[in-house]
């Protein structure tokens, strides 16, 4: 059960155009994009996946907003104009938490760590989505939305306007946008670093339209000329195999809960952050950090100095 | 599931085949040249940048890496037009045996098949 316009329907063939059309111009040496076809072959394949994962618990989705919003708080009119400018900001505020989670909570980037699998940034990169992201629960975060009153098919409107933002901003081909929608808006520049392994830009850049959220609560990481971003995940997959890529982070949990030996190990495998350990012998985006800020430090020339 | 939904969802697949098909033909992959040892270094520098490596093997085919760094083994090995990089002990990376002119270095997860090509394995100049 959907809403009857769902905008990411819709946009299905602009997506096929736009790729289309990177290809050719980096064929031609008019954009920069490199493409290898096995990673585009698993990036759309889990596109095509996730379309059909979607139809298995959408409907339960659908229906337990529904439920919800019958107990709402408030009844906003999905015709008023107002409505709309107030879901914009409140449900790109929900994508970023969502996002957030979906980085600093292993249970949550076992779901969505296949967005980040590939080692390349391109359109395809885009529809790189996840199988198991009804099963992780991170939809619940948006049912607030429905209880205050937002019609569920209003919510899952703007999520889909949401998505189809977001779809551009996966290319090498844009290297700035302006100053001033740089500042405000999520762009390319900011995704990038975003999909980025280099330690310096883990964790970062959780914006889904607005990049005003990163800002406020302090993920924000401009992109640096200087040091290019490398993409993929920080231990990249050894193949392209599709089953590998959507369900490698279950299985290690899977794994290290069954090697557990205490409740704090149980919980620290399942909501620690990824790379969590109970000796700390493996590595996080905190410890890489750390050890990159400390390479920096010591490469840094002293200011005094002669 | 009904006709529409099966319509579409072939039509995807159709897509999908035909964007990866001209990707293929676009030829626009990373360049991915055999390895040289200056090469390897900066990748292994890149991968494991609190590691000092005191000396690197090459696969016979430029595709594969294996360094020593103290008592882990780097290793790198190409996947399409990137690289793999995983890190193990050392005793346990280079016990592994050949046959047919590869290496299968199973301590490794991936367990990556390393080609020998005119290199000794396990590599005697820095195995000691």
């Amino acid at each position: 059960m959907k809403p009857a316009l769902d905008p990411v329907q819709l946009a299905i063939p602009f997506f096929v155009v736009a790729i289309v059309l990177e290809i050719l111009l980096a064929r031609f040496g008019k954009a920069r994009a490199s493409y290898e076809p096995r990673d585009a072959a698993t990036s759309l394949m889990m596109g095509l996946g996730s379309t059909i994962a979607g139809l298995v618990t959408g409907g339960a989705v659908f229906a337990a907003s529904l439920w919800v919003w019958e107990h709402r708080l408030f009844t906003i009119p999905m015709t008023a104009i107002w409505a709309w400018v107030v879901l914009f900001f409140a449900e790109d505020l929900t994508y970023y938490w969502f996002h957030r989670l979906s980085h600093e909570r292993r249970f949550w980037w076992a779901s969505h760590v296949n967005h980040h699998s590939s080692t390349h940034y391109n359109l395809t990169t885009a529809l790189r989505q996840t199988w198991t992201g009804g099963v992780a629960g991170t939809w619940l975060l948006w049912l607030p939305l429905s209880l205050l009153g937002f019609p569920p098919a209003m919510v899952a409107i703007q999520k889909g306007i949401s998505l189809v933002y977001q779809f551009w901003i996966h290319t090498e081909a844009v290297k700035r946008m302006p100053a001033w929608f740089e500042a405000v808006f999520n762009t390319p520049s900011h995704h990038r670093v975003h999909h980025a392994r280099n330690a310096r830009y883990l964790d970062a850049n959780y914006a889904g339209i607005l990049i005003i959220w990163d800002r406020m609560f302090g993920t924000f990481i401009p992109e640096d000329d200087a040091e290019p971003c490398r993409y993929g995940i920080v231990r990249n997959l050894p193949n392209f195999n599709l089953f590998t890529n959507v369900f490698h982070e279950w299985i290690g949990i899977g794994k290290d809960l069954a090697g557990s030996r205490s409740p704090r190990e149980v919980v620290g495998y399942l909501f620690g952050p990824p790379g969590w350990s109970p000796d700390g012998s493996r590595e996080t985006s905190h410890t890489l950090k750390a050890r990159w800020r400390a390479r920096a430090q010591e490469h840094k020339p002293a200011d005094n100095a002669p | 599931m009904d006709n529409a939904l099966l319509a579409q969802l072939l039509g995807s697949a159709l897509a999908v085949a035909l964007l990866v098909g001209l990707s293929a033909w676009a030829r626009i992959a990373r360049p991915a040249p055999a390895l040289d040892e200056t090469a390897a270094r900066k990748l292994l520098a890149d991968e494991f940048p609190d590691h000092g490596v005191q000396a690197v093997w090459i696969a016979g085919d430029g595709a594969g890496v294996v360094a020593r760094s103290a008592d882990l083994a780097l290793v790198l090995w190409r996947k399409g037009d990137g690289y793999v990089a995983r890190s193990g002990p050392w005793r346990d990376v280079v016990s592994a045996g050949a046959v047919d002119g590869r290496v299968r270095l199973t301590a490794l997860d991936g367990a990556p098949r390393l080609s020998l090509g005119d290199r000794a394995w396990p590599p005697a100049e820095i195995a000691a």
